[in-house]
């Protein structure tokens, strides 16, 4: 239990001492970060470990009528080993890509402040803790939204605020009227709506949904990620291509197991509704990207398509279809990380961020273009990427559900992503070397931070490929916890 | 002598701020001898009101007091019940935190420091007559009571130094006076067919009488719902709020917004609850009106809200929303949503006082109006600001602070009833909130500084300042008490 | 039809009472002189006082001033009347309050119309502060 709280709080605690020592001192404070991601990281990973022994590990406290409790499950510890993992990938990168730009301390502040938070997310016991820690998410993270300051970031972050508020007001509702139908609200071993039925409880799913799917960028609520763009880098990989957009994703899975139950989801109307929503999502999200000049932009949608893969085998309501969401989950986060990462290394290295001007790019950032094409790979779903025993799953989870086309459809995506990226790698190892402005060969501290931590991700995503069985056993366990 | 405190505790009171109002002015000379009276009186109000509220909940008080030994029919009484023990407490705890403040700057706002006695005075005589509001249980009384707090209200809207705040003034008062004729009107109408003043033995009459003169209760009860709504600023009678709780002095709009319209409020339940009860309510539709007047003030008046850009305006169509909550709740007839109702009140109240104080530091030290004037004003004064940012994410309902408690059982109480449109309206009110209030922040933080020079007020001002932030947050995170308060004041109320 | 001229005519001075209220509360909203609101809340308030006086009456009752050698006499309801000499006094004072607040308009604004007063706002705001 102690592991537990240690994790949320060594980034507080990171919080605490970042803001409390002066500005100028960079390298005092970038090894605070560092430690406290670190801490983080090992206590949630320990933690973790003793879920996935069976161990059951809990806090409650009742403070006025309200029960608030972290109760780590395998779905919320996977969400959460994600979470601190990749958070200490970003902050590694943090330090190469932020090394010349304003207001570090606020930037890091605010990131430690979100990794807290985000774990608060995943492992929340209740959905009244659950609904606590997405707000604070909501807020923690806008000021990174906003970092830059200009017009343009103060309008995405406008944007950003409105769409979660609203979303979170809507899931107030379905939390309230879950108390009020079932008066209990902790997530344990059965489903917290267990026995219920009735044409109702399809407004409920759909509150929930609504208020979930915000962040989780199910069309058409996902207007603000693209905007979100606006952010810094690293902001953008791992806050909407992982933390904030998973804690949407993870929520929507944790109501649809946790609250309604595998039952009572499939006898509603609306999850058969949904699916048409989450299959719309995913075709239209990525022919949208590929409309895209700007490669962020592009990013994002892609990004808006890829997360209803992990709606998509949720509602297929099979133990293959959620052990593919999992694996989606796991797999997929890596190589976006990996993706984004390079775009901000090709945005800082080259000063580009449209498509069309990086004809040749490849010839001059010769590794981050290797590591954009394997991403890519990934996005594609082929093998010897991670990303394949996701699709592989999700597919054997539609056939086995009865949904087959739902399997065509994740074939025609793979092949959509494939036509999205790869003219644009084409292009990148064509033509002349287009020479990255100021780029002598030195490899100074600021590439190294920049270069190594996507590297060390796509060989990560290249061995689980390779050997499954790495993650498996979590895949396992948060199968076995609901089926 | 203990005996006789406790047992005569409601009326002291009610009668300690009215006699420090008429001491008052013989110390006129003496400002810092005012201030500490208004302490001693505060710290008293509260310690009373506290002691009150254990004898109510453990049982160690009679729940009927009458005044001068008297006995209903011929006397008045005072019912001292969870509802008075509730409002009471509100009352002391936000008074408390204004006369510290006010040791601030008032006298500028007043114009001269010899004018600051008179506004003391109105302050107190306001304070009292909201006590008396808490405590009544006779019709006529209400009727003396809300005269008293009016005239206390449009001197206090008066008392700026500034040529806007005769105008608001007037027209307040104007507004008031046409609502206490209503209400006189309406407590007519009830005395007409009751033949009683007392408010119990009003309701037992009425429910036999009803049915025969069910014209004469319906528009007794219009006119009551009418001239208690142009005082506590029901949506669309509220026209008089926005400039009168801008241009008071700073304390006075905390109080304003605050006491003074939830004090009308409450006097409206126990004419709406108490003597005329949930079922005539149901029947007669009252319930239907004060629904959807609540329902169109929550949304419209953020809606303005947002548009204003005088901070002090923006609070004070904020407090129209937010009685819009108040109203909406009162709708609700159940015990759940009244409960809610009344922490959502305490809760406001808090607040709203702490927005208006640390709004007023912050214009005050600028000297800016708009809110667009304010950029970076989160590094100059951090305590006042921090105040702020902690009483805006109390209003819009984040978790952890008071408003969520009170937004929660809000909507458990109108999804009870099986009102979906309701709830969905509460909700959006939030973020109308967060659409009002948070820029103001955002502004405050996350914007280059414009302003040269504006430093934290003084320490008297700070402790207020936190001593209201601090409420907001234990009301947010250990509601316990507080809400088992209210739900016996809820129940209290409902049935007779 | 009938009946209700006959009740009309036993009840009067509930009739004319409200006739007062009505005309009060039309004065207040439509005038703009406000002198002229003032007096128009003067006279609902009027109509209320007459509204409850008559509530008290009853018809052959004698002044309610306790005579005691006939203990069976009807009076008439005193209450009413001790409550409104309480509204007149109110009344009295939201009237002073009242004129003295128009007195400190007029210093400021020259006029006594909330029409141009209401105009000239936005003049005054600004010339009080330079």
């Amino acid at each position: 239990m102690t592991s537990l709280i240690l994790a949320l709080m060594s980034a507080l605690v990171g919080v605490l001492l970042i803001v409390l020592i002066p500005g100028e001192n960079k390298k005092l404070r970038n090894s605070i970060v560092f430690l406290s991601v670190l801490l983080a990281l090992v206590f949630s990973w320990r933690t973790g470990l003793l879920v996935f022994a069976g161990k059951s590990i809990g806090l409650k406290v009742e403070l006025g009528r309200f029960v608030w409790s972290l109760r780590p499950d395998p779905l919320g510890v996977v969400f959460g080993l994600i979470a601190s993992t990749l958070w200490l990938f970003t902050g590694v990168y943090s330090f190469g890509y932020m090394d010349n730009k304003e207001k570090q301390g606020s930037y890091y502040v605010f990131f430690l402040l979100a990794l807290c938070v985000t774990l608060g997310v995943a492992f929340a016991g209740n959905l009244v803790t659950l609904y606590l820690f997405y707000e604070f998410l909501s807020f923690a993270t806008y000021p990174l939204v906003i970092h830059e300051r200009s017009p343009e970031a103060m309008k995405s972050g406008k944007k950003y605020i409105l769409y979660s508020l609203s979303g979170a007001g809507l899931l107030l509702v379905a939390i309230v009227l879950t108390h009020h139908l079932a008066g209990n609200l902790a997530f344990g071993a059965g489903p917290i709506l267990e026995g219920l039925s009735g044409p109702g409880l399809n407004w409920l799913l759909l509150l929930f949904v609504l208020g979930f799917g915000v962040k989780a960028a199910v069309m058409p609520l996902h207007h603000w990620l693209p905007s979100a763009m606006v952010a810094p880098t690293p902001v953008s990989a791992l806050l909407h291509a992982v933390a904030v957009v998973y804690s949407g994703a993870y929520g929507i899975v944790r109501v649809v197991y946790s609250v309604f139950g595998r039952e009572l989801a499939g006898e509603l109307v609306f999850s058969k509704i949904f699916l048409y929503v989450i299959v719309f999502t995913i075709l239209a999200g990525i022919i949208v990207a590929i409309r895209q000049d700007h490669l962020k932009r592009r990013l994002a949608y892609q990004t808006i398509s890829h997360l209803s893969y992990i709606l998509l085998g949720a509602f297929t309501l099979t133990p293959w279809g959620l052990a593919g969401a999992v694996f989606h989950m796991i797999s997929y986060s890596t190589l976006k990380i990996t993706l984004f990462f390079c775009a901000g290394i090709i945005s800082e290295l080259t000063g580009k961020s449209s498509i069309s001007k990086m004809k040749g790019i490849g010839r001059g950032l010769p590794g981050t273009m290797v590591l954009f094409a394997t991403g890519t790979l990934g996005m594609i779903g082929i093998l010897p990427l991670n990303t394949f025993w996701g699709k592989y799953y999700l597919m054997k989870g539609s056939v086995a559900g009865g949904m087959w086309p739902l399997a065509l459809v994740l074939i025609i995506s793979g092949i959509l992503n494939g036509v999205c990226f790869i003219p644009f790698i084409i292009k990148a190892f064509s033509g002349e070397k287009n020479q990255p402005a100021g780029k002598t060969g030195k490899r100074g501290y600021r590439e190294y931070a920049l270069f190594i931590p996507p590297l060390v991700l796509t060989i990560a995503a290249i061995s689980m490929g390779l050997l499954p069985g790495m993650v498996w056993p979590a895949v396992q366990a948060v199968v076995d916890w609901f089926f | 002598m203990a005996g006789v405190i406790t047992v005569n505790l409601p009326v002291f009171l009610i009668i300690l701020p009215l006699v420090a109002a008429f001491i008052l002015p013989t110390i006129g000379r003496r400002q810092r001898l005012q201030e500490n009276l208004l302490l001693v009186v505060g710290s008293l109000g509260i310690l009373g009101a506290g002691y009150l509220a254990y004898l109510v909940m453990d049982g160690g008080i009679s729940s009927v007091y009458q005044m001068g030994g008297w006995p209903a029919p011929w006397g008045i009484e005072l019912q001292v019940d969870g509802l008075a023990a509730f409002f009471l407490l509100v009352i002391t705890f936000v008074l408390f935190p204004v006369f510290l403040f006010s040791r601030g700057n008032l006298a500028e706002e007043v114009g001269g420091r010899e004018k600051t006695a008179r506004f003391y005075v109105l302050i107190l005589l306001l304070g009292g007559a909201l006590a008396g509001m808490a405590l009544t249980n006779d019709l006529f009384n209400v009727y003396v009571l809300v005269e008293v707090a009016t005239i206390s209200c449009v001197g206090l809207v008066s008392s700026r130094n500034h040529p806007l705040s005769a105008e608001a003034a007037f027209r307040y008062l104007i507004l008031a006076t046409f609502g206490s004729a209503l209400i006189l009107g309406g407590i007519g109408f009830i005395y007409i067919i009751t033949g009683h003043l007392n408010m119990g033995f009003a309701a037992q009459e009425l429910a036999q009488v009803w049915q025969y003169r069910p014209h004469v209760v319906w528009m007794a009860l219009i006119f009551l719902l009418t001239g208690f709504g142009i005082k506590a600023a029901l949506f669309p009678l509220h026209l008089w709020l926005p400039d009168a709780h801008s241009i008071a002095p700073t304390p006075a709009s905390a109080l304003l917004s605050g006491l003074a319209v939830k004090g009308y409020l409450i006097c409206l339940f126990k004419f709406f609850y108490r003597v005329a009860g949930p079922f005539l309510l149901q029947e007669l539709a009252i319930d239907k009106i004060m629904k959807w007047a609540g329902l169109l003030g929550i949304v419209l008046a953020s809606l303005m809200a947002i548009r204003q850009d005088e901070l002090k305006r923006r609070l004070a169509f904020s407090t129209v929303a937010q009685i819009g909550y108040l109203f909406l709740g009162a709708s609700l007839l159940n015990t759940r949503g009244l409960a809610g109702t009344f922490f959502y009140l305490a809760s406001h109240a808090v607040i709203k006082a702490a927005l208006f104080l640390s709004a007023g530091t912050m214009l005050a030290a600028t000297g800016k109006e708009k809110v667009s004037q304010l950029a970076g004003i989160g590094r100059k004064m951090p305590v006042t600001t921090a105040v702020f940012t902690i009483a805006s994410l109390g209003l819009v309902g984040v978790p952890l602070f008071s408003g969520f408690v009170g937004k929660w059982y809000l909507l458990l109480g109108a999804l009870d009833g099986g009102d979906f449109l309701s709830a969905l309206v509460i909700i959006g009110g939030s973020v109308l909130c967060a659409a009002y209030l948070f820029p103001v922040v955002r502004l405050a933080y996350f914007e280059p500084a414009e302003i040269e020079e504006a430093e934290d007020p003084g320490i008297p001002q700070k402790i207020a300042l936190v001593f209201l932030a601090v409420l907001v947050v234990l009301l947010g995170v250990m509601p316990g008490t507080v809400l088992d308060l209210a739900g016996r004041a809820a129940l209290d109320l409902l049935t007779p | 039809m009938r009946i209700l001229l006959e009740k009309l005519l036993i009840n009067y001075p509930f009739f004319f009472a409200i006739i007062l209220f009505v005309m009060g509360a039309f004065t207040v909203l439509t005038r703009s002189n406000l002198f002229k609101k003032l007096i128009g809340i003067n006279i609902m308030e009027g109509g209320i006082f007459l509204f409850f006086v008559a509530a008290g009456n009853i018809k052959g009752g004698a002044v309610p001033i306790l005579v005691e050698n006939n203990p069976g006499m009807t009076y008439i309801n005193p209450l009413t009347s001790a409550l409104m000499l309480t509204g007149i006094v109110v009344s009295v004072s939201v009237t002073a309050f009242a004129l003295a607040l128009i007195i400190r308009l007029y210093k400021i604004y020259g006029t006594v119309d909330a029409r141009r007063i209401a105009e000239m706002r936005k003049e005054v705001k600004e010339r009080w502060q330079e």
